[in-house]
Formats: C-alpha cells, structure tokens, sequence
C-alpha cells in the first residue's frame, strides 16, 4: 500500500510537473505580451521594457520558469491583473465558495445516485428500472445553461420561492445554495446512476449472487453484502472524475447564479486575460485532478482484493 | 468679475429666446453656465423645473443594492468606465455635478464666474467643507487635481477636456520615423491660486464648456496628498464611506457619522454594489427575488422582461450615447475612402435602430452629433445606395466583393445585434462582414486599434466635447486614428465660438466631413434604461449613468 501510495505521489508530481511547463511557456514565453496585459493596452514601450527589467523577465526561459516555479511552490502566485490583490488572497477564498457548493452538490448527488442505480439494477427491465432510467437519461440530457433557466423560471419568477442569485453577500445562506445545486444535482446524478446500474446488473447476473439467493439469504443482504461492494468499482471512477467536473465544470452555474465561486473566477481570469491567475487556476484543478485519481486508485484497492499493484 | 451682476452675455440670450434664435432649453443651459443660479434661469427661460419636490416625506435608513459590475479602483482621475467613478462618488465629489435634466450645478463649489471674453473662470470653492480625515477643504486640493490632469505623466483623459489649458511643447525625444515627438503641458499661469477658497482659470481660448468638462465623470476631487491609489487611503469629501470593496464581487459605503457631510444628510444608511457578472438573466432573477433594487443599466432587450415583474418601474432617459461601427483608417483596407463609403452606403441606419435596438432610440446620421447636443445642425437625409456602394467597391479594386471583419463585445446583445444587422445590410453591395463576438475584456484590449470594431459611446452634452476627444489628430480616445488638420481647425474655431447660432455654422462643416469621410457608421442614438423596485423613491435614471443617491430613499 505504502510503496502504490508512493509510486501514485510520484506520478502525480511528474504530471504537475509536465503542465506546469506547458502552462508556463504558454502564457509567459513571449514575454512583450505579459507586460502589456499587466500594464494595458496604452502603455509605452519604455515603461513595458522597465517593467521587465524590474520583475526579471529578461533572464533565460528555464531560470524564469524555476524562479516562477519556486514561489509557486511557496504559495505566491504573482498578482493579479484584474482585481490588482495577490492571486492567493482571492483564490482560496473562491476555491472555498466551490467547495461548499461541491459538498452539498455531492451530499445530495451521490446517495441519491447509488440508491437510484442499485434499485434499478437489481431487476434489470422492472417498471421501476425502466422509470428511474427514463427520468436519469431526461435530467442528464437538460444542459445546466437550459435547466438554471428553467428553474429559476419555476422557483424564483413563478412560485417566488427561492432567491435567483447567490452571491452570499449578507454572510452565508443555505437557501441560496438550492438552486445551484439542484441545477447540478440533476445534471449530474443520472450520469452516476446509470453506471451504477450497468455495474449493478452485471454483477447481479453472476454465479455467486445466483448462489447466494439459491442459498436462501434474505435478498436485502444479498444485495447489501455481496452485490454493492462489487457493483460499485466501477461507478467509484466516475464519482471520482466528478470532483473534477465540480470544480471547473460549475463555470456555467456559477455564472448563472452569480456565485462567486473557483469557476466564476476561472472564467473571468480568461476572459481578461489575467495570466497570473489563470496560472493559478489552472495549477488547483490540475492538482485536485491528480489528487482525485491518487484517492480513486486507493479507493480501487480497497473495493477489489485483486487490485492491489503489488 | 462683478459681484451680484448677471454675465453681459446673459442679456444677449435672453434677447436671442425673445427673438425666437434661442430655444429655452439652450438658454437654460447657457445661463447656468455663465453662473446664473438654476432656479432664477428656470423663471428667466420660462420652462417649468422638473424637480419638483415630491410629495411623499423621505424617511431615513435602509440599504439600497445596487447591480452593477464592481471594477478596480486605483487612480479617480485615469477611469474609463463609469462604474468605478459610480462606487468612488459618494465619497470623492465633483467640483460640478450633472443633474438628470443635463445641466451642470456647483457642488464643491459655491459657484463660478467667467470674464466678459470666457477666458478667465474663477472657480469660488464652498467653504466649511472637511475631508473625512479632518483637513480643510481648499483651493490646494483644487490645484493639486488641475496638476494631476494637466501632467501627461498622468494620463487622465482630463488633459484634452481642458486642453484649453495646455500647451504643445517639444519633448526633445524623436518619434520612431525621425519627426521631433511633442507632448502638451500646462500652459504658464493656467491655473492659479488667488486665496484659500478661490482658484482662476485662464484659457487660452475662450470656452464655455469649463463647468460641464468639470463635471465629467473622470474629475472627481482628490485630497491633496493622494498617493496613486484610492483603495489604500479612500479620503473623500462625500456623504459615504468606503466600508468594504471586492472587485468583481462587491462595494460597501457606510453613511458617514450624523453631521460629518457638508451638505443635507442623505437618507440611505448603505450603498451597496453587488457585482451579478455579465449574464443579464441573473440580473432579472436578482430583481425577481427582491435581491437588488437598482441596477446600472438595463439593456434594451431585456426592457420587456423587466416589464414583466410586477414590484419593478422601468426608468427611461433619452440620451447622446452611441454605437459606433468605427474603421481604423491607419489599416488596410479602411486607409482606402471608398472601401469605407462603400460601407456607409450599404447601411440603412433606420433599419438597424428597429432590428438591432428595437426601435428603443432615434436615427443617428454618421457623424456623432447628436440632436440634444445644442450646436446640433440638420444635414441631408443619409439614402442607401447599394449600386454606388459595389461601384466604389470595384473601384477600390475588390470587383468580386470583400471579406471584412467587425468585433464586438457579447454583453450587451444589442451591440453583436447591431453588427449582425449590419452585415446582413451590407452583404447585399457584396460585403461579406464576419461578426467576431469577443467577451468584453478582451474587446476592449484592441478597442482602439482593431481595424473595424463596434464601440459603445456614452452620453455627454455637447457635441464638441464629443469630436475633441474622439477625432481630433491625436485625441486620447480617438479609436479611429482619424487625422485631418482641416477638421481639427474647425474643431477649434467651434469650441471657441459661444454664440450656439454662430458654432452650429462650424458644426455643419464638422459634421459633412465626419460623414463624408465615412469613419464610422453610427446607425442610432440610444434611450438608456434603467430599473428600480417600487419602493426606492426620489431616483432618476441618469442619463450618463450617473449615481446620485444623496436624495434617495426607501419606503419601508
């Protein structure tokens, strides 16, 4: 276990590795084109050549990347273009507005979607399967952009409900979380639900579940006992590829609802071309990307004896 | 400079409206210019005041919400945007404030004065106003500003609206191709301190226009030992307080303590700006459940979804803003004239005020002055003309049509509207224009040197102001690189001309060369809306998107 953690913390040091090279010589090689998003569009030459000269852009790529690489791993990101504070000081704060939502997002979806995929996996083609797989494949078609529409239409325009923004302004509110959760609740359990029951009737056609009914255990444990844990291999990938998805897939929730969270933020560092925090984005995602997997393939082991990359 | 006497000028207007030359608005205007007070030129003109006091007693308290995007705030004197100077008002003031109605009024002054030639402005500052750090307010902190305009070092777009204060001056640097490189300072004596409260203004041409350039919303008035960013030291003159600012989220103004303010006390305990980001339908939800109750502005295609909540007023002002199909004509293939006719002559600008605005604004002629403006002169209707624009096509050398590009920004609708209109307009002289949808950042990264781009122009009186800043040789926002000395000459004869009946025969000239020249296609004015729940009171929806909130209040 210790040597897969090990071998996993290395590879996933060698991605980040890879991406931040990517990144850095992406946005920062031509160096002319940082200095005029940091100073704008009007600046002279003369201030943009200062400019440089002062923050050390004019030394050789490679000692750049590592002198950037080095207060990157030191938790100074540079300074913002857009909102001229230091990225840190927005970042985490919005990374921490996005995962609250990600956690009642999740809180909801993921019971609801195992729950929903194992009832309709025990009895492949029951009118409860064929109901439950109609409402998972109608939600999971219903782009967020449609269904944030919609249900602001029903809760905030018709019934007067719910608040139609969520931008917390007043101190935290749970009730401006429920739209944007339903939003991505709804988008995201059928896609969960219906791998869990694919997994599920699989494994439910298998010798050893036949045995087990055969044997006379009551059905609750069969399932319980002997189907989930095997059912849920597979599924376990895709909750896992979720996380990633929460965290820079909420661009579209985010912005409908005007939540100020890591999406909203992401978004608004590209379209500004603010590269400092772009850099930064992008390096948290990548790294939660890596980190999810790191959790999967521990999780995988845990689930299935086979699986143990000994 | 008489005391308690009215300018000579005065006299000679109030014969033009007699006379029937003069309208009473353009009287209105001119009179409280040359410092007549507003409610002695409203009986004078004849015209009824529209600020009537309401009848409803203002109750103080409560927190107006505001939506409007929160943008960084550093140095009040380089904004481009109205927003930031939005946030920054209630605590930094004007010396002069535009009213809803257009004219300007003295704020931080107690008035002004102009000499019988217009050359010489004395600004007299109110006395017993504090700065919120306890310091006097003086003619120190007056000059320092006028200082900090006229630096070129600055880079305040103040520089060209009091460029009748400024000087050409070689640098003793070269230009890249070798011509010596020229900057303008301020001239000697330009502004000048004559006691504790009283500054002059000597011009080097005379000039009416001074209140209404000190009234722009880049001239809000700084303490004198401002460092280069407001954020870090928010000392103002103003009713509010800068409690919290989140760029991109949020702003906060607190009501300073009872009677710290120079003026009435407002009733508002709270302003808050929220920032909602560029999707409109967030906006709508925020009013739908009573999140908001004013917004900046409310873009003409969702003016019937507002309609729709029943708690929400629509507010209107009809206004001199713009959208400016504007060619670059340092760049090919705008450098050739008649590639741009071609263009100007493909548009029917009626039709892309119904399609691309709904009909929510008036017919615009190609030449940015506006009807409202005073010196405004009527020119021949503009005719579509689809044989002569491919004529002047082929001419050009583009016999089989051309591929051309225009960007634009996506929010609001209106403007990529616009655009679409207009290629499908132009398409038929054989003009295949591709609409490039940018977000707004990066559109305004290229504004001012994009080949053909769409730009949204805000409102401002008088139509000179607009032609000074946008199309004069070498004007700080001139998006068009458009540089004739011809027209800069007139420009300064018309800036120079008081008399409305005299400038308008400069502006005709203006205007013809502006539209004869087709550097923009300038399909429509704009109405501009704005909206509030009910329960607000006292709020007009500004016409240059001003927010004046010292009178507002809300009914609990």
């Amino acid at each position: 276990m210790i040597r897969l953690i090990t071998r996993r913390v290395g590879v996933m040091i060698l991605t980040m590795l890879v991406v931040s090279i990517i990144l850095f010589l992406a946005l920062e090689l031509n160096i002319d084109s940082v200095a005029t998003k940091v100073l704008g569009p009007y600046s002279s030459d003369e201030q943009r050549q200062l400019w440089l000269e002062a923050n050390g852009y004019n030394r050789p790529v490679f000692e750049r990347y590592f002198s950037w690489a080095g207060s990157f791993i030191m938790g100074d990101f540079g300074e913002s273009i857009r909102f001229r504070v230091p990225v840190a000081d927005i970042l985490w704060d919005r990374l921490g507005n996005t995962l609250i939502l990600a956690a009642v997002t999740f809180g909801i979806m993921i019971p609801l979607s195992i729950l929903l995929g194992v009832l309709s996996g025990m009895k492949e083609g029951s009118l409860m399967d064929r109901i439950i797989s109609l409402i998972c494949i109608i939600t999971t078609s219903i782009p967020e952009f449609a269904s944030a529409v919609f249900l602001s239409a029903i809760f905030v325009f018709s019934l007067k409900l719910l608040p139609g923004t969520s931008t917390m302004l007043t101190g935290f509110d749970p009730v401006q979380l429920i739209l944007p959760a339903m939003v991505l609740v709804g988008y995201g359990f059928g896609y969960v639900a219906r791998m869990t029951r694919a997994s599920m009737a699989e494994v439910m056609s298998t010798h050893y579940i036949r045995t087990a009914v055969l044997k006379g255990l009551p059905y609750r444990q069969v399932i319980t006992r002997h189907a989930l844990r095997n059912a849920l291999i597979a599924p376990f990938t895709i909750i896992m590829l979720q996380v990633n998805w929460l965290l820079s897939g909420v661009i579209v929730v985010e912005f409908a609802f005007a939540y100020k969270g890591f999406g909203a933020l992401l978004l608004e560092a590209s379209l500004n071309s603010d590269v400092y925090l772009i850099e930064a984005c992008t390096m948290v995602a990548v790294c939660a990307a890596v980190l999810t997997q790191l959790i999967a393939d521990i999780g995988y082991s845990y689930l299935n004896p086979r699986i143990r990359f000994s | 400079m008489k005391d308690n006497k009215n300018h000579p000028y005065i006299s000679e207007l109030k014969e033009g409206v007699d006379k029937g030359q003069l309208s009473r608005r353009e009287f209105l205007r001119k009179s409280v210019l040359l410092g007549m007070s507003i409610p002695v030129a409203y009986a004078m003109s004849g015209l009824a005041m529209s600020e009537m006091a309401s009848a409803a007693t203002p109750t103080r308290g409560g927190n107006l919400r505001v939506s409007m995007r929160v943008k960084e705030i550093t140095d009040p004197a380089l904004f481009e945007w109205s927003e930031p100077t939005n946030v920054c008002r209630h605590i930094i003031e004007p010396l002069v404030q535009n009213g809803s109605d257009g004219l300007a009024r003295p704020h931080l002054l107690e008035k002004w004065e102009a000499s019988d030639d217009l050359k010489t402005w004395t600004l007299h500052l109110r006395k017993s106003i504090k700065w919120s750090n306890g310091d006097d307010f003086n003619a120190d902190d007056v000059i320092f500003n006028f200082n900090r305009w006229l630096d070129p070092a600055t880079g305040s777009s103040m520089q060209s609206q009091l460029v009748m204060l400024t000087e050409e001056i070689d640098t003793g640097a070269k230009n890249d191709d070798g011509t010596p490189q020229k900057s303008r300072v301020a001239s000697q004596g330009a502004v000048t301190r004559v006691d504790e409260h009283t500054v002059r203004l000597q011009l080097n041409t005379p000039n009416i226009a001074i209140p209404e350039a000190l009234a722009t919303y880049t001239a809000l008035i700084l303490h004198r030992d401002f460092k280069g960013n407001f954020q870090n030291n928010p000392v103002g003159t103003g009713a509010y307080s800068l409690s919290t600012i989140k760029t991109g989220v949020t702003a906060v103004l607190k009501r300073r303590t009872e009677g710290a303010y120079w003026g009435d006390a407002p009733y508002l305990d709270q302003i808050t700006y929220v920032d909602l980001g560029d999707d409109p339908s967030a906006e709508l939800a925020a009013f739908a459940s009573d999140q908001i109750d004013y917004n900046y502005e409310t873009s003409s295609d969702q003016v019937e979804a507002i309609n729709a909540i029943p708690h929400v007023t629509l507010l209107k002002a009809a206004t001199a803003g713009t959208g400016l199909a504007r060619m670059n004509v340092t760049q090919k293939p705008f450098d050739d004239i008649r590639v741009r006719r071609a263009l100007t002559l493909a548009v029917d600008n009626e039709k892309v005020l119904q399609v691309g605005l709904q009909g929510l604004g008036s017919v615009a002629e190609n030449h940015h002055v506006s009807p409202m403006h005073p010196e405004y002169a009527p020119l021949p209707k503009l005719k579509r003309d689809i044989k002569k624009a491919k004529q002047l096509l082929a001419e050009a050398g583009y016999p089989d049509g051309i591929d051309l590009r225009i960007d634009c920004v996506a929010s609001p609708a209106w403007e990529s509207n616009t655009c679409l209109v207009i290629a499908d307009q132009v398409r038929e002289a054989g003009i295949r224009l591709k609409v490039n949808i940018m977000p707004g950042g990066a559109y305004w990264d290229v504004w001012s040197s994009t080949p053909f781009g769409l730009t949204n122009w805000a409102h401002r009186p008088l139509g000179i102001q607009v032609m000074n800043l946008a199309y004069r040789s070498g004007g700080p926002w001139n998006e068009t690189g458009y540089a004739n000395p011809v027209f800069d000459k007139l420009l300064d004869q018309a800036s120079a001309t008081l008399d409305v009946g005299e400038r308008r025969k400069v502006m005709v000239k203006l205007e013809k060369i502006l539209q004869d020249d087709a550097i923009i296609i300038q399909p429509f004015w704009m109405n501009s809306y704005g909206a509030a729940n009910k329960r607000v009171q006292g709020l007009t929806h500004h016409l240059m998107h001003e927010h004046q909130f010292n009178k507002v209040w809300i009914v609990s």
